[in-house]
């Protein structure tokens, strides 16, 4: 009963406070679904994404929320498997105060969240999905990527690599096995050889999501003993590897591309030496001259490292950026509603063509849904202001130069790309 | 590519000690109690996950050499905690009971000992890499080994050699081959089978844990630890046949050396490799390599 | 007797999802791990223990799939047939071999089969989508292509059709002269030789049942989720599987399927206050039903004694 009134009293307020509550028919608030490891192997990705929500999602709402309604996330763990992260995404759906999903963090779930979110017409952002997989031969209406795709991410890799080892003779691949994993290997690959046909791939290995030993990977790798090493694993995987490949001296022996390496630097980057090629599959460094020259930003990074003792890595960019783009896309559909508050159908149509300014740079919805953001990557290199090494000889690839145009196939525009590319894209160290 | 054969065995073996310390446990309490422990491999996950927290804390005390100490400590700690305690309030009444029910038993432990660790160590991975990086590195075959993956190879050799003798030549070991070959000749004898079920119980829970506080400092501990463990024991224990220390012993190498040479040539038939040698070997000879129907022993 | 159960439970299947609409999710999930279980303790009846049949469920689940992606069939009914007769023969191939196992080694072979089809699953990413699974997509009813919150109506109570349909059959199937012989395999196999029953003839038609029952149990899974992935053929499923056999009791066939809603349901309220613990529930709930209720849930209901043997 008491609990009632001051539900009474509360909406009461809100309602003075907001004297359009009534024509509009916005609730007090509403349900956002947000999903993400916080368990298993993943997890030591997926917590700092599931942190930087708990932290926008309390800004936004400490801010007046969006157009005065608050968002009550509710999380739900990847780690129980794809058929469990199926499941509960149709029970959150089924609740019409959950207005939204900020889903997922995995290819392998997002690939089968999509039809799912079509079926029952959520809209649905994807904060971390990569794999080009994703709009490749589906259209959506209710799923938008507020993220770059695994073709821009790994063109990158490549691009970088060429600009600071020409020479290169063999490459050996670790991935882990699944959607993501694979389609990095095929970009990489096929970007390689376009741009240098010459190059030999020695070894592809795609070893389990969540192995915890890559003992036997890293045998084999030290004997093929191929000039680059190129490996998208992340999370505790990431760690593990580095872990286990560190000292036996497979940083030392090859050049060695972590492309979601920056993810990991503050808990095993000691064990990395200088020059190893790390990436932030787009542009979430907390470091970059972007970050550091915005404002809500610095706050952010500020506040994140107070709360959760350790910097934001990129999945933490990742994840808030995602929030304050949903964010806008909202206030988007409350503009041209004439302050109405949104249906989903309105929500997916203002999402359509958005571009915003993000934390670390920006972002930008494209026809086909999906997003366009800018590519960092750069080195390790040791800092004298952080007990770990940060990333240095930082490059900025604009996302319109890496990201094939809306309905080409990715692979076949890859094949198109021209060696002399490099030469006018900027050079490594040119981003400070 | 013939230099590539060396690492190939050391990887192979490296790979088959870390398997034959719980598969070994996991055919000893079978050939004493003749029950197939469903929860064997959650001990193996408990070892890993007890030890990095006790190495890390004895780490902190005073230093790395004393965070080795944490690989024997830890085990011992779980084998007489949990040892006893299961064997008698839960296993002593499965006894002579269908099989079904007997593994559903340890299905049920299983269970409630996988969310137990999710309770007690929480869902984010752990992992201790001291240990590694103290003893240092070798090279073998132009390639870089570490040091603590050789000594696990010895570790098993020094666990399998030892367990015979034990069996062998002390009392104890005596108790328990009598009570294996015939329980009821060892009663008529005043030989105390509860007790010789109790201790030969603790052993395996100890070898499990052992195998597992070993492989924390090489591997990641998190959630499923246990059930990816317990699977590869079963194959192993069943390819060497269910109750045999040394077929234990030539499967886990089997399983090992077959896994790093897919690793090597069809590095996609790597997950799937011991489970065929697995099928290959029951089709052939169902009781395992060293089993038999009839005979009782160990 | 079964039959009142069976259709009590599908009454009450049918009409508490009109309040808590999610309901009808979790049932249907329930049915499709009740007919395995079935499945799994019509072996249990011959006192064959199966720690692998995750895989015919599995089979079910991808049959249905690959139908639809590979072949283009995409009637609901002609698949649910389809994919129980792959799994029957998927059953019928394998159990040639299992039939002349017993006891544990007849429950590591079964193990062996389900690990190697599970990692196969797995690696074979361009084939089977690897560890990202397949796509079920909403299939055609009659030639009409239903929207999804209709199909999932229709599945909701087409499934508890099924559930009495298959709790019947199999109670008949006990019945018969094939299913004593398949108890007198677990009480005395010697005897039944001598007798000129074939042993192995009445296990492989058990086996088979079991794995069209799971293999239908994965096909009706496939369809709630709409998503299937390798780990439906892994072994904690299998454990679970015989898990919600003996937990329902094996005395009657209602059992299985009143073990599977119990599961889920405890499942589905264990997310909510205790989502890393709901296994320790239902292993303590086992461990319960073992120790003090050897006819398992449903012998709560129905003790006439005459099936009251402990599995």
């Amino acid at each position: 009963m008491k609990h009632l009134r001051s539900m009474a009293a509360l909406a009461f307020v809100a309602a003075a406070l907001n004297p359009a509550y009534a024509q509009t028919g916005k609730p007090a608030e509403i349900g956002m679904g947000v999903f993400t490891f916080t368990s298993g192997p993943a997890a030591a990705y997926g917590m700092p994404g599931r942190n930087a929500a708990e932290l926008v999602i309390e800004k936004i709402n400490a801010s007046g929320g969006i157009g005065g309604v608050k968002i009550k996330p509710i999380f739900v763990d990847e780690g129980q498997g794809t058929d469990g992260v199926v499941a509960e995404f149709r029970r959150l759906a089924a609740d019409s105060n959950n207005q939204a999903m900020i889903a997922a963090l995995s290819s392998g779930n997002c690939l089968a969240l999509a039809p799912v979110a079509e079926q029952l017409k959520m809209p649905t952002f994807m904060w971390n999905c990569d794999t080009h997989q994703l709009f490749l031969k589906d259209r959506y209406q209710y799923v938008y990527r507020t993220n770059s795709s695994t073709v821009p991410e790994f063109i990158a890799s490549v691009l970088y690599l060429l600009s600071v080892n020409p020479n290169i003779k063999t490459v050996a691949i670790i991935n882990p096995d699944y959607a993501f994993g694979r389609d990095a290997g095929l970009i990489f690959k096929e970007t390689l050889k376009a741009l240098r046909p010459n190059v030999e791939v020695v070894a592809e290995l795609y070893p389990k999501l969540g192995s915890p030993s890559f003992n036997t990977e890293i045998s084999r790798l030290a004997a093929t003993q191929p000039d680059v090493i190129f490996s998208n694993l992340w999370g505790a995987d990431l760690e593990n590897f580095v872990r286990q490949a560190a000292p036996r001296q497979l940083f030392e022996r090859s050049k060695v591309i972590l492309a979601l390496g920056e993810s990991v630097l503050q808990r095993v980057g000691t064990l990395l030496p200088d020059g190893v090629i790390i990436g932030v599959i787009g542009d979430g460094w907390w470091k970059s001259p972007h970050a550091q020259a915005n404002a809500q930003a610095k706050d952010f990074i500020e506040t994140y490292r107070k709360r959760f003792n350790e910097y934001p890595v990129f999945p933490s960019f990742k994840m808030a950026n995602t929030l304050y783009a949903v964010k806008a896309i909202y206030e988007k559909a409350l503009a041209t509603n004439k302050n109405r508050w949104p249906t989903r159908e309105d929500l997916i149509a203002a999402a359509k063509n958005l571009k915003t300014e993000t934390l670390t740079g920006s972002l930008a919805l494209r026809e086909d849904n999906d997003g366009l953001v800018d590519q960092i990557v750069g080195a390790t290199v040791k800092d004298s202001a952080h007990p770990f090494p940060v990333m240095g000889q930082m490059v900025r690839y604009p996302a319109s130069l890496l990201t094939p145009p809306v309905g080409t196939d990715p692979i076949a525009w890859i094949g198109k790309l021209k060696p002399d590319m490099l030469n006018t894209l900027p050079k490594p160290g040119a981003y400070k | 590519m013939s230099s590539a054969y060396i690492p190939l065995i050391v990887d192979g073996l490296a790979d088959a000690a870390l398997i034959f310390f719980v598969a070994v446990g996991l055919t000893l309490v079978f050939s004493v109690m003749r029950i197939l422990n469903v929860a064997h491999g959650s001990f193996y996950a408990l070892g890993a996950y007890i030890s990095v927290v006790i190495g890390l804390w004895l780490t902190g005390r005073g230093g790395p050499v004393l965070g080795l100490a944490a690989l024997v400590i830890s085990p011992v700690l779980i084998a007489v905690l949990l040892g006893p305690l299961i064997e008698l309030t839960l296993l002593r009444w499965t006894y002579g009971r269908p099989e079904a029910l007997q593994i559903l038993v340890t299905f049920g432990l299983f269970l409630i000992l996988e969310d137990a660790q999710k309770l007690i160590f929480g869902v984010q991975p752990y992992s201790q890499d001291t240990p590694m990086q103290i003893l240092g590195i070798t090279r073998i075959g132009g390639i870089v080994y570490l040091n603590y993956q050789l000594i696990l190879v010895l570790m098993a050799v020094l666990v399998a050699v030892g367990l015979r003798l034990m069996l062998k030549r002390t009392r104890i070991g005596k108790l328990i081959v009598t009570v294996v070959t015939d329980q009821e000749l060892a009663q008529t004898l005043g030989i105390d089978s509860s007790r010789v079920f109790i201790l030969a119980f603790s052993l395996g829970v100890f070898l499990a844990a052992l195998g597992g506080a070993l492989a924390s400092p090489t591997v990641g501990v998190a959630p499923g630890l246990g059930s990816e463990t317990i699977v590869l024991a079963f194959a192993v224990a069943a390819i060497g046949g269910l109750g045999q220390i040394e077929g234990a012993a030539l499967a886990a190498i089997l399983v090992g050396l077959t896994r790093s040479a897919a690793i090597y040539f069809a590095p996609e038939f790597q997950p799937v490799a011991p489970y065929l040698v697995m099928l290959a070997v029951l089709l052939v000879r169902p009781f395992g390599l060293f089993g038999s129907i009839g005979l009782r022993r160990i | 007797m079964t039959l009142r159960h069976i259709i009590g439970l599908a009454l009450i299947a049918a009409v508490l999802p009109l309040a808590v609409p999610w309901l009808g999710f979790v049932f249907t999930l329930a049915v499709g791990k009740g007919l395995a279980a079935l499945g799994v303790a019509v072996l249990l009846r011959g006192g064959l223990i199966s720690i692998g049949h995750a895989l015919y469920f599995a089979v079910g689940a991808y049959a249905t799939a690959f139908l639809m992606r590979n072949d283009g069939i995409n009637e609901f009914l002609l698949l649910l047939l389809l994919s129980t007769v792959v799994a029957t023969l998927v059953g019928l191939v394998v159990g040639v071999f299992m039939v002349r196992y017993r006891a544990i080694f007849f429950a590591m072979l079964n193990l062996a089969v389900s690990m190697v089809f599970f990692t196969l699953l797995s690696k074979m990413y361009h084939v089977t989508g690897g560890t990202d699974g397949l796509r079920v997509a909403t299939p055609t009813l009659f030639g009409f292509a239903p929207s999804r919150v209709q199909f999932n109506s229709v599945l909701q109570y087409g499934s508890l059709i099924l559930m009495i349909g298959a709790a019947l059959i199999v109670d008949r199937y006990l019945r018969s002269p094939l299913g004593e012989a398949l108890s007198a395999v677990h009480s005395n196999e010697v005897r039944l030789e001598y007798l000129g029953v074939s042993a192995r003839r009445v296990i492989l038609i058990a086996y088979a049942a079991s794995a069209a029952l799971a293999g239908l149990g994965g096909t009706v899974t496939a369809f709630a989720v709409g998503h299937i992935v390798p780990e439906l053929s892994y072994w904690t499923i299998s454990g679970q599987l015989v898990l919600i056999a003996v937990l329902g009791g094996i005395g009657g066939t209602p059992g299985a399927f009143i073990g599977a809603f119990f599961l889920e349901l405890v499942r589905t309220f264990a997310v909510g206050f205790a989502a890393d613990a709901w296994n320790v529930i239902i292993g303590i709930a086992l461990l319960i039903v073992i120790f003090f209720l050897p006819e398992g849930l449903y012998g709560l209901l129905h003790r006439t004694g005459k099936q009251g043997s402990t599995p």
